[in-house]
């Protein structure tokens, strides 16, 4: 695996945990029992999974990419977030939210993009 | 308990019984402690692998693992990092991951400053610029937080 396929690997499945946290909680906030409870929730065993494999990926790809390099595309993460959001959790997304998204995404850009 | 949760579906934001604590805090509470939390863990971890690196002897590469691994800054940063994931586990119970997940910016500005503060690390003026975008794009996202839960 090259790194940059590693990085990107680890943005769209670090994107994905969240909407699997999502749901696991979501379903579980009808339930009460507090934390443990989560334990029982496969969404929630799956964030988990995709937490820890995202974040091996992106130690595997910062050992070789410049982090100048590495942490602006992190930004995409929100986008793709947004996204996943629309689809899979039919949340809806104002104007003004998109707006926000992008700029944060371009704020973080321009952090990290300038050395 | 279950019974008391479903009469009142729409007030997760107060404790519905004293055992839940994903449901106990107010969520941006909840958020903005996770953000703080993560942003602290990810320092005290910083701070390890520093005085590990500093503190390395030769030897073997398992002998110089487990001398990071022990290092007690990154020991707390971590488990710091672990409630805080438990708080954003709280937070995201509560409000639209299309409105949470973007705050989360804020740890890149928490951490700069962080950096600054105790590291001395360098902030740019092109870095300056883009912490300053960050936090103008996280106030538009609060312009927006009125419209879902």
């Amino acid at each position: 695996m090259t790194p940059s396929s590693a990085l990107w690997l680890s943005i769209v499945l670090g994107s994905f945990a969240q909407i699997f946290l999502k749901k696991g909680v979501t379903r579980n906030a009808k339930a009460s029992g507090g934390y443990l409870a989560l334990l029982r929730s496969a969404w929630v065993w799956l964030w988990a999974v995709c937490f820890f494999i995202a974040t091996a990926l992106w130690l595997v790809a910062l050992s070789r990419i410049q982090l100048s390099y590495a942490f602006p595309l992190l930004s995409s993460g929100y986008v793709i977030v947004a996204l996943l959001s629309t689809f899979f959790l039919k949340e809806r997304i104002s104007w003004m939210r998109w707006l926000a998204i992008l700029v944060i995404s371009l704020g973080i850009a321009v952090t990290w993009g300038s050395a | 308990m279950q019974s008391e949760v479903l009469r009142k579906p729409l007030r997760l934001d107060r404790p519905a019984n004293g055992h839940s604590p994903a449901q106990a805090l107010p969520w941006q509470f909840a958020a903005l402690g996770a953000i703080l939390l993560a942003s602290a863990g990810h320092l005290l971890i910083k701070l390890g692998l520093n005085t590990a690196v500093h503190g390395s002897i030769p030897g073997t590469a398992v002998a110089n693992a487990f001398h990071t691994l022990l290092q007690p800054a990154l020991i707390l940063g971590l488990g710091i990092y672990g409630i805080g994931t438990l708080l954003w586990i709280s937070a995201v119970s509560r409000r639209n991951i299309s409105f949470l997940y973007p705050l989360t910016a804020l740890n890149y500005v928490i951490v700069s400053m962080g950096g600054l503060l105790w590291f001395g690390e360098r902030i740019s003026m092109g870095r300056w610029a883009g912490i300053a975008i960050v936090v103008i794009g996280v106030a538009l996202l609060q312009l927006s937080s009125g419209e879902d839960q």
